[in-house]
């Protein structure tokens, strides 16, 4: 990347050097040191410029892949109905881009723990319920 | 084991041929003035020869620099590399002459 670097500066030089330093002269045809210079300055440029910004990507990938730099996690637009379903209250809704695989197991559990929680109970509470009426029969075939 | 063609891959990428050509560009632009005689022969340097010349040896330099960088890191990369293939098998073979012995 360094490389790329000087080099990029070395032929952008090789454009300027003929304006900077003078030997072209002012409003003439190019001297044929201007020409080459400026025809070698410009592929020398271009390849330093493009190997610069591959090698910056490359970098910043490599990076992401690391860990060092975190991606921004891309937000999906939501679109809304016209009309009548906008004066509905809305419910509250988790964009798909954060929903995870652990959150949705997570959510899924505790859901399927309260339902057994609540059966527990019913029967329970009718087990109970059972129990009270046999004693009141049976109370009165002893009377 | 590598293949000798993976190992030349590994040492000379497509950075290292993008480099040799920046060489081949650094050896025309110092040799130009003398070639197309923009240089009277004989005489001082004028200022055009000088920035070719220092240019172009700029331009040797920085890509050499560049190719022996790449050979070195993906020499040491490949010699890493076998090290740690090496304390594995040893590992494993160690691993099994244990086991030999227990049995």
């Amino acid at each position: 990347m360094a490389t790329s670097l000087i080099i990029l500066l070395a032929g952008g030089w090789l454009i300027l050097a003929p304006f900077a330093l003078g030997y072209q002269p002012y409003g003439a045809d190019w001297v044929s040191q201007t020409t080459n210079d400026f025809w070698v300055g410009i592929p020398v440029a271009v390849v330093a410029l493009v190997s610069f910004m591959l090698f910056f990507v490359s970098l910043i990938a490599s990076l992401r892949a690391a860990g060092v730099l975190l991606v921004q996690p891309r937000l999906q637009q939501q679109t809304l109905a016209p009309g009548p379903a906008m004066m509905q209250t809305p419910s509250p809704v988790v964009p798909a881009a954060y929903e995870s695989q652990s959150d949705l197991d997570r959510t899924l559990a505790t859901l399927a723990a309260a339902l057994a929680a609540d059966l527990n109970n019913r029967r329970q509470a009718q087990a109970s319920s059972d129990q009270q009426s046999d004693q009141t029969i049976s109370n009165r075939r002893d009377v | 084991m590598m293949y000798s063609g993976d190992a030349m891959r590994r040492l000379f990428p497509l950075g290292s041929y993008v480099l040799l050509l920046f060489f081949l560009t650094g050896i025309w632009v110092a040799i130009s003035p003398f070639v197309m005689t923009t240089q009277p022969s004989g005489a001082h340097w004028i200022p055009s020869t000088i920035n070719n010349v220092v240019v172009g040896a700029i331009l040797i330099a920085v890509s050499l620099l560049g190719v022996v960088g790449y050979m070195t890191f993906a020499l040491r990369d490949i010699l890493r590399e076998a090290r740690e293939k090496q304390l594995k098998q040893e590992l494993a073979e160690q691993q099994a002459a244990g086991l030999a012995a227990n049995q």
